[in-house]
Order: structure tokens, then C-alpha cells, then sequence
């Protein structure tokens, strides 16, 4: 098939001197969208217009679940002044209990959390330095070099995940349950959707392990690494975020 | 002209399941929302028609049926709404016409991630049939509406169809949002990434710009509705009190698992959300309107600078006005002035446009093809149903005008109508790319003259039954007896809606006739400059190829005045044209 | 296909001047303090919009039609000048009568009712509305509907038994005003949000479980007037429906007293 059907008598070849594409200034944000990083040999241009096309996808889904946790954030603080309605004074009289937060499970999870993103960024740039042999056409022995700081960020995550079932149920066996109060309420909400949350970091990155398992191409695996460091990073910092306001605004 | 691409088009695979429905091809994945959003209008328009019957007839015996009882009513009122503001109007401008037109119109030959996109439209797919499935349950669909106040929707125990049939639109719903997220993403990162060389930001056709802005809309205002949906979830089930206060005597059953919630947190939360859908409904229908009217008037738009930065403020300020759905709600009365002013000020930018489309059409030679029939309509519509806005963001006439026929009939004619007509405009113009081949001009002509006369006929009296005081959502005209005395009226606006019902037929004739039996299309039947109509029609799979155009020009060099033909094609050599 | 345009074109546009001028349906005659202003500013608003209305139908069909008499499309881009112009216009005659109507609003939503002021609380159940009076004591008693609500005992409300004040409350299922009098009307909401619009007085309010939410009418004529259910609460809601009698001075207090005597 014709990839351009009959048109009308315009001249259609590009012209020397009028703007062919050698013509085009490499500038930055000069006008399309990728900015000219086509012209160079090998797998570079793709390599480098696909990272930048994922970490702008990376971008707009942190600012997706920003906004939920921001949501959030906003009825959690509109809630701790609603309560029981009072009719004879006209004013509503706050249910809201604070909670006694088990501290040192929480710093001990946090610091899991925080230690997996270093371990992450250690594999990252692992994968980093390898795949600039691949491109000079040395081959990286097969050993798989990014293999260990991926699976310790793995185990450190689920070591999170697990530190966290367990403040639950230490909740829960103070008879703090979700429905208890709208504190307990949050603290069940805020943790369990952030967990669900950096659960599909893991899943991204379980992907990105088996891939080196099954021998995926490098490039994809160091693709997923990449775009899920940003989402990884960004799961440690929601988490302090959550913490401090569990911590400062605890009511 | 054109040059190496880094992007191509999803590979071809032989086998028909990967061809054709499990395809990460943006041009299937589009004709897949249109598609699902035809079924979606389709069910949701003969759900209306049930209960514009049930309205006047409300002892007919409908066939399969039986007769309609008041929560069948609620039930159809509820899917009906819920399907059309996010099944069709959310899903066929943005995600049916713009994963198709997008990619093509920036000059790339697929989105930026193409798999996402395969999973948004299946899980957009999935929560349709969770919707349809409410109907199904013990119980029946919900009776609370498509807005779901609780407590209503909170207690099972408050109405049929508020247990199972509740929590299947919840998920649903849930569902959706998470489709939508992920077509978001795609749809700004296409655009922020993946322009042709030498297609500036001011250079993209405002169809583009219209579905970039929505997109951003989508993606900030869905986040919301799931953590919304999530909380009311788990007032339901888990039994937290966000939405429901204690003391509650339902059905004299005293409701003891709650207290401290306020019903009036979800209005907000809901509103936030439910305002920014109302412009994602209808930013795509207006920027293919500009689009069109360009095109069959052989003019530029006028003041497309003005153009986009109305796009944009309507975007924005659309997040800032959500108040205006609350002035009765026992909202602080001061925070309701805030939101009339805010209100007020949106009108301003939706103005900005419709004098922009009047000026286009002005001093234009116009090709009155089905298009621009429907674009015209679009126009006619818009400011029919917009000039109301202003009217009920007073919050003295609104406490009078609010949950009567009035807003019914405001928000039917500028959401309904007008983004409808955009999408009946849409798919005449876009059509031959698409198939291949033309729709019928002489049966779109009179689909257009039924439906533009029809949706007068059923909508501007709605105007007088709220002036009257006509409440919404009833569903009899026996209970209140000044609502009873407005039964002649609510007779005709049935009568109406039936014939103009009917007459949509002709468009589904017309639509799958031409798909099989129309005239054959060329690659640019409509003279368009916009970068589309340099491929052929249908469009090839493999999209623009190996290669892909370098923009010289803007969208819309109509009668360029030193050129001969009238249009200049954006992927035009630099040295011609202006 | 222009011919089908501007005939549909004009059809419209006579056939929505033709309803809202006739307009054989329309709103009920008002009866309270405000309603006389709410309906200036609605007028207002009918007139300036419909207005508008008329002029952009007109102006979409003039150039439709005036397309015809073309050879050739002219090629103007924008003139910001004009956009200026008619974006300052437009700005300016809406934002006149936004401001124009905020004193309609204060006097709706933000004055309070005088002292000597009646005192209503109004309740929504599905599907029913009540009114309670507080009764010589001028105290309404304390309710629990959980506790104590039995409709088919005529305790609909949960009135406390043991609450002395509450003794001398009137619950109706009518709303008795009487005539020129400030009415403080208390909403409150038994399971579901339910609305109390009485169109006549240009009244509405949403009653919403777990508050209770103060408005002031004024009623300023005698007779009966139909009250609605506003907001959508369940099957029953199309059904929802109350009567406000207002009556003179003399029969709301006869009437206050002969059914205080019945509690």
C-alpha cells in the first residue's frame, strides 16, 4: 500500500535547501517531539528516545498517584474536625482518637524501605556501566552482574511489606481494626494503598529479575530497572511523607 | 517531505486474535473504543427510552419486561447516566477518536506505549460488562444515581439494588478510572515525546491540543473518584465512617455500624472529580469542532492562540468550581459565593470559543458537507445549553432551579447534545480514514435534521417543567400533584425523544452500510491539511512507515492568499506558502 | 444541505422564543419575602441570556447563509483587538449580573431570622416528611430515633419519652406557618439526604443526615402549597410530598394549641 495516497498537485520532495532534514537545527525543543535524536548509528537513538519516552510515562503516573495520595491527605485532615453532631450547641464534636503508632516497627520498615532504593540505585548503575560494553561491542561476561542488588532490593521490599503485616496485626491485636475509629481508619487506608502501590514497583522488578533468568534482552530489563527506580524512589519518599503525617497531624 | 522515524508501527501478526482484537495497534485499540462506546449509546439510550415511556405510560407492560417499577426506574436512571458521562462521552471523543487520530495527526506512527494502551481499553471493556452486570444481581441495579450520595449508597438496606448492585458499580466504576489513567499517560506522553519534526507546540491541530489538555484533566481528576470510590467502599464493607454520620433510622432498621461521617465529604470528593469530567466530556467535541469548521469553511480558525489558551484555562479553572453542584447542599453559604464568582469566570474562556467558531464560519466560502452540518449543530447546541451555566451558577436562582428539569435540561443539551453532535461530526469527517470509503452525504444530511430538531424538541421544555418546579430523578408524575399537572408537557418531550430516537437508525444504517457498500474514499476527500490525510485511506498498519513528515507549516493555511490551491498541507516543503 | 442548515437554523431559534415567551408552563406565583426578588434577578437573567441566545442562533445563521454569496474564503487569522473587545464585553455583562444578585443571596442564605422568629425543625425520612413544633416551652425535646422511633405509634420522630421537653412538641405531617411571620426552619435528615422544596416560596434546602441546617423563610400569603422531595432518596422519592398551609396568626395559634393539647 502507498504510504502516501494521491494528493493534490503539491510537490512533495523534499528540496535541497528548503528543508530537508539535514536542514533541521539540533536544538533542543526546537519542535518535534524527540528533537532529533534520530540521526546517529546503531542502537543509541532508540535506546535513548525510549528511556525518555518511559520516564515521562514514569512522570505522569507519580504525579497520577500523588494526586490520590493528595485525596487523601485532604480527607484525612477534614475528618479529624467532623464527627458526632451536636444540635443543641450547632456544632459537630469530634470522634477522633488519636492513635498510638508502634514507632519502632514503623522506623524499622521505613529504614528497609530507604536501604532498597539504595540498593536499587546500585543496580541501576550496575546496569548502567554494563550496557555502555554492550554498546562498544564488548560483551559483558555472562555473569549476571546486576542480579545481586536486585535481588536484594527484592528482599529488602518484601522485608518492608512483611514489617508492615506485621504492625497490622500488632493493630489489630490491640483491637484497632479499620472500622475502629477514623484514625485507625486512615492508618489502615494510607499504609494498605501505599503498600498495594510499591507492590507493583516489586512486580516490575521481579519482571526485570526473571528477565535476567531467562535472558531478556539487556536492554529491556535495564529499561524496566531505570523507569522503576524513579517509581521506587518515589514510593520511599511517599512513605516518609506518609509517615510524617501519621506522625505530625495525628490529631 | 519526510525522514527516518523512530517510532514504527506496531508489528502485523497473521493470527486474527493479535490482528484484531488482543492488537496494541492504536488505529484497532481506537476503532475498539469507538466500538464499545457505540454499544454503550446504544444501551444507554434505550434505557431513556424505557423511561421516557415509563414517565407518561407508567402502567405499559414493556415486552420481556414487564412493567416498569419504581426501582427499575432508579436503576435505568442510574446505568444511563453512569453510561453516557463514562462510557461514551469520556471514552469515544478522547480515547475512540483521539488513540486513533492522535498519533497520526502529530506525524508518529504509534503511541508511546502501545501495550498500555492494549490493557486501558481491555480493562475500559471489563468494567463495562461489571456495569451492565448490576442489572443482573439480586437486587437490581443501584437506585442512587450515577452520583451516588450516601448515605443512599452507603447502606445496603437504604433502597433495592444499593447492595450488589452498588458494589458492581463501584468496581466498575474503579475499574474505568484506572483504564483512563493509563490512556492518559500514553495520550500526553505521545504528545509531549513524539511530535514530528518541526511540528511546534503551536503548530498541532487543536483537536491535539484539546485531547492533551483532557488527558491532563483525566489523569489529576480519576485519581480522585478512585480514592473516593475506595473510601465509600469501605463504609460499605469494612465499616469506617468517612461518608455516614451516626443515629440513622433506616427502614426501621436503626443503622448502629456508623457515626461521625459526613455525607456532604463525598459531595466534595465526588464534585472534584465531577467537574473536570464534565470539560473532559466536552474539550475533545469542541476542539474537532474548531477543527472542522476550519476545514468546510476553507478559513483558519480564528484566533487559534486564543483557542488554545482557552483550552488550557477551561482545563484549569474547570478544578476550581466544583461548589456550583453544592449551593443546597448545606455548604457554607460564603464558600457558595466563592464558587459563583469562580463559576462565572469559566464562562468567560467557553465564550472566548464560541466567538472564535462564529468568526471562523464568518467570511468563509463553506462546503456544507455532513461535518460541518453536525459542527454547526455543535455550535448552535453548545450555546444554547452553555447560556444556562451562568444562569444556574447564581446560587439565589440556583436553590430554586437545582435537581429540577432545568439542570436536566442544561446539561443534556451542552454535554449531551453538543458533545454528541461533535462525535456524529467526527465520525463523518473521519470516517473515510477509518473504512475507506464515505459515509451516504444525503442520509447524513437527514440523520442531522432529525436529531438537531429532535434534541430542541426533547430539551428546551425541560426548561419550562424546572421553571415550574418540576424535580428530577421522579419516577412518576403521580406523587406530587403540580408535577402531575405537567404531564402534557413531559407527553411531548417522550414523543419527541421517541421519533428522534428513531431517527438514529438512519445513522446506523448509514454507518454500517457505508463500512461495506460506501463509496470508496481517496486519501484527503475533504482537502484537510492536517497530517492524516497524507496517508491513505483506510490507513495502512504500518501507519507513515519507515518514515515520517517534517511540519513547515501550521494546521490551518485555508486560502492562503498567494497560493492557488486553497489549502496548504502542514508536511508542505517550507519554501511554499507563507 | 445550507438550505436544511438554515431551516433547521431558524426553526429552532422562533420555536425557543415561541416557549419562553408563551411559556404555557412557568413558575408558580411567589409567595415569600424573597421570592419577588429571586424572580427580578431570574428575569433578568431570561432576558440578558435569551438575548445572547438570539443574537449568536442569528449571527451562526446570517453567515451560514451569507456563505452562499462567496466566491472565495477570505484569509484572517485573528484580531486580537476584537477578541479583546468581545472578551471584555462578555466578561463585563456577566460578572454585572453575577454581582447584581449577591444581595439576592445574603438575604437568602446569610441574614438570620428575626428573634421573634417561629421555630421549625423539619425531618426527611424515606419517604416522609415531618415538622416539629417546640410547643409552649419553646424547647424542642431530645430525639433518638434509634431509641425511640415508632411510626406506627405515632413517634415517627424518636421523640425521648423521658425528655420533659419534649412533651409539648407538635409533630405534623403538615407545614403550618403563619402569614407574614419569620419562620426559622431546622432540616435534618433521618437515613438519606432528602431535599424540602416548596416552590411557591422559591424555598429549597437538602436535609442531610448528621447535621442540622438552619434557614429563614417568610412566608407573605395565605393558602396551601405543595411541597416536593428535592433530592433523590430511594424508591419512594417521586412520592415524597408535604403540604405548607400558611394561615393567620390567629389559626396557627389555634391550631399550635389544640394539638399541643392531643401530645
Amino acid at each position: 500500500m502507498p504510504i502516501a495516497g494521491e494528493h493534490v498537485d503539491i510537490e512533495r520532495k523534499p528540496k535541497l535547501g528548503g528543508g530537508g532534514p539535514g536542514k533541521i537545527p539540533h536544538r533542543r525543543g526546537y519542535g518535534g517531539g524527540d528533537d532529533g535524536d534520530h540521526n546517529e548509528p546503531g542502537g543509541w537513538p532508540s535506546r535513548k528516545e525510549k528511556l525518555r519516552r518511559y520516564r515521562v510515562g514514569m512522570l505522569l503516573c507519580i504525579i497520577s498517584v500523588s494526586t490520590l495520595f493528595i485525596c487523601l491527605t485532604a480527607v484525612y485532615v477534614m475528618r479529624q474536625s467532623m464527627g458526632r453532631y451536636d444540635p443543641g450547641r450547632k456544632e459537630f464534636i469530634s470522634d477522633w482518637r488519636p492513635l498510638h503508632l508502634p514507632y519502632s516497627q514503623l522506623w524499622t520498615n521505613t529504614a528497609l524501605l530507604l536501604l532498597s532504593s539504595i540498593t536499587l540505585e546500585f543496580a541501576r548503575r550496575r546496569m548502567n556501566r554494563e550496557s555502555e560494553f554492550y554498546v562498544l561491542g564488548i560483551q559483558a561476561p555472562r555473569m549476571k552482574c546486576d542480579l545481586p542488588w536486585l535481588g536484594i532490593t527484592l528482599f529488602l521490599a518484601f522485608g518492608f511489606l512483611a514489617g508492615q503485616t506485621m504492625v497490622w496485626s500488632s493493630l489489630r491485636s490491640q483491637g484497632l481494626f479499620v472500622r475502629s475509629n477514623p484514625s485507625s481508619s486512615f492508618f489502615f487506608v494510607l499504609t494498605g494503598t501505599h503498600a498495594v502501590h510499591l507492590a507493583g514497583g516489586i512486580i516490575a522488578l521481579l519482571f526485570a529479575a526473571w528477565g535476567a533468568w531467562v535472558k531478556h534482552r539487556f536492554e529491556s530489563r535495564q529499561l524496566v530497572v531505570e523507569v522503576t527506580s524513579w517509581y521506587w524512589h518515589f514510593m520511599g519518599v511517599l512513605w516518609l511523607y506518609i509517615f510524617g503525617l501519621l506522625h505530625f497531624a495525628r490529631g | 517531505m519526510q525522514e527516518r522515524s523512530p517510532i514504527t508501527a506496531s508489528p502485523v501478526s497473521s493470527r486474527f486474535l493479535r490482528r484484531y482484537v488482543f492488537s496494541t495497534d492504536h488505529k484497532v485499540i481506537g476503532l475498539q473504543y469507538f466500538f464499545l462506546s457505540l454499544a454503550a449509546v446504544l444501551t444507554g439510550t434505550f434505557l431513556s427510552l424505557l423511561m421516557r415511556i415509563h414517565l407518561v405510560w407508567p402502567k405499559a407492560a414493556i415486552p420481556l419486561l414487564g412493567e416498569i417499577k419504581p426501582e427499575d426506574y432508579l436503576g435505568y436512571l442510574t446505568i444511563h447516566g453512569t453510561l453516557m458521562v463514562f462510557f461514551v462521552l469520556s471514552t469515544v471523543p478522547q480515547s475512540g477518536f483521539g488513540t486513533y487520530f492522535l498519533p497520526l495527526e502529530l506525524g508518529t506512527s504509534e503511541m508511546a506505549f502501545p501495550w498500555l494502551n492494549m490493557l486501558g481499553f481491555w480493562t475500559t471493556l471489563v468494567s463495562f460488562f461489571v456495569l451492565i452486570s448490576a442489572f443482573f444481581v439480586p437486587g437490581g441495579a443501584s437506585v442512587a444515581g450515577w452520583t451516588q450520595y450516601p448515605p443512599l449508597s452507603a447502606i445496603a438496606a437504604a433502597g433495592p439494588g444499593q447492595g450488589a448492585g452498588t458494589d458492581l458499580w463501584l468496581v466498575s466504576i474503579g475499574l474505568f478510572c484506572m483504564g483512563t489513567v493509563m490512556s492518559a499517560i500514553n495520550f500526553v506522553t505521545t504528545t509531549v515525546q513524539q511530535r514530528a519534526p518541526g511540528m511546534k507546540w503551536l503548530r498541532m491541530p487543536l483537536p491535539c491540543w484539546s485531547w492533551f489538555v483532557t488527558a491532563i484533566l483525566s489523569l489529576l481528576a480519576f485519581s480522585i473518584l478512585l480514592a473516593a470510590l475506595l473510601l465509600l467502599m469501605l463504609d460499605r464493607h469494612a465499616g469506617t465512617n468517612f461518608f455516614v454520620p451516626g443515629g440513622l433510622m433506616v427502614s426501621g432498621r436503626a443503622i448502629t455500624a456508623h457515626k461521625g461521617g459526613s455525607p456532604l465529604l463525598w459531595q466534595h470528593l465526588f464534585w472534584f472529580f465531577g467537574h473536570p469530567e464534565v470539560y473532559i466530556a466536552i474539550l475533545p467535541g469542541m476542539g474537532v469542532t474548531s477543527h472542522l469548521l476550519a476545514v468546510f469553511s476553507r478559513k483558519p480558525v480564528f484566533g487559534y492562540k486564543a483557542m488554545v489558551g482557552a483550552t488550557i484555562a477551561i482545563g484549569a479553572m474547570g478544578f476550581m468550581v466544583w461548589g456550583h453542584h453544592m449551593f443546597v447542599s448545606g455548604m457554607n453559604p460564603y464558600a457558595g459565593f466563592a464558587f459563583s464568582t469562580l463559576t462565572t469566570a469559566i464562562a468567560v474562556p467557553s465564550a472566548i470559543k464560541v466567538f472564535n467558531w462564529l468568526a471562523t464560519i464568518y467570511g468563509g466560502k463553506i462546503r456544507f458537507s455532513t461535518p460541518f452540518l453536525f459542527s454547526a449543530g455543535f455550535v448552535s447546541l453548545f450555546i444554547t445549553g452553555g447560556l444556562t451555566g451562568p444562569l444556574l451558577a447564581q446560587p439565589s436562582l440556583d436553590i430554586y432551579l437545582h435537581d429540577t428539569y432545568f439542570v436536566v435540561a442544561h446539561f443534556h443539551l451542552i454535554m449531551a447534545m453538543a458533545g454528541l453532535f461533535a462525535v456524529f461530526a467526527a465520525t463523518h469527517f473521519w470516517f473515510p480514514k477509518m473504512f475507506g470509503r464515505m459515509l451516504s452525504e444525503r442520509l447524513g444530511a437527514i440523520h442531522f435534521w432529525i436529531t438537531f430538531i429532535g434534541a430542541y424538541a426533547i430539551f428546551m421544555p425541560m426548561h419550562l417543567l424546572g421553571a415550574a418546579g418540576h424535580p428530577r430523578r421522579y419516577s412518576e408524575l403521580t406523587g406530587v400533584q403540580y408535577v402531575s399537572a405537567m404531564e402534557p408537557l413531559q407527553r411531548f418531550i417522550t414523543i419527541a425523544a421517541m421519533v428522534t430516537i428513531a431517527g438514529q437508525v438512519i445513522f446506523l444504517v448509514n454507518l454500517f452500510w457505508s463500512m461495506f457498500k460506501g463509496r470508496k474514499a481517496s486519501a484527503n476527500p475533504w482537502d484537510c491539511t492536517t497530517l492524516e490525510w497524507t496517508l491513505a485511506s483506510p490507513v495502512p498498519t504500518h501507519g507513515f512507515g519507515e518514515t515520517r513528515p517534517i511540519v513547515s507549516h501550521g494546521p490551518y493555511e485555508y486560502s492562503v492568499p498567494s497560493m492557488e490551491t486553497d489549502f496548504l498541507p502542514q508536511d508542505a516543503p517550507a519554501t511554499q506558502g507563507s | 444541505m445550507a438550505v436544511a442548515l438554515v431551516l433547521a437554523l431558524v426553526l429552532v431559534t422562533i420555536g425557543c422564543i415561541y416557549l419562553f415567551v408563551a411559556h404555557p408552563w412557568w413558575f408558580p406565583a411567589g409567595v415569600s419575602a424573597y421570592a419577588a426578588s429571586v424572580d427580578h434577578e431570574f428575569n433578568t437573567a431570561f432576558w440578558l441570556l435569551g438575548g445572547l441566545f438570539v443574537l449568536a442562533q442569528v449571527a451562526l445563521t446570517v453567515f451560514v447563509l451569507r456563505s452562499g454569496r462567496r466566491k472565495k474564503s477570505s484569509y484572517h487569522v485573528g484580531n486580537w483587538r476584537l477578541e479583546l473587545a468581545w472578551t471584555l464585553a462578555v466578561a463585563a455583562l456577566f460578572f454585572w449580573f453575577h454581582f447584581s444578585g449577591g444581595k439576592v443571596w445574603s438575604s437568602m442564605r446569610l441574614h438570620d431570622p428575626e428573634p421573634q422568629a417561629l421555630r421549625v425543625e423539619v425531618t426527611g425520612a424515606q419517604f416522609q416528611w415531618y415538622f416539629r413544633y417546640p410547643g409552649a416551652d419553646g424547647i424542642f425535646g431530645r430525639v433518638d430515633p434509634q431509641k425511640y422511633s415508632k411510626p406506627e405509634e405515632g413517634n415517627g420522630l424518636g421523640i425521648d419519652p423521658n425528655d420533659p421537653a419534649g412533651r409539648d412538641d407538635v409533630v405534623s405531617t403538615s407545614l403550618m406557618l403563619p402569614l407574614n411571620r419569620d419562620v426559622e426552619l431546622d432540616l435534618r435528615g433521618q437515613d438519606v439526604i432528602h431535599s424540602l422544596f416548596i416552590p411557591a416560596m422559591r424555598f429549597k434546602q437538602d436535609a442531610v443526615p448528621g447535621m442540622t441546617i438552619s434557614t429563614r423563610l417568610h412566608p407573605t400569603q395565605l393558602g396551601n402549597f405543595e411541597i416536593a422531595c428535592a433530592e433523590l432518596c430511594g424508591t419512594g422519592h417521586y412520592r415524597m410530598r408535604a403540604l405548607a398551609r400558611v394561615v393567620t396568626e390567629q389559626q396557627f395559634v389555634a391550631w399550635l394549641k389544640a394539638h399541643e393539647a392531643q401530645q
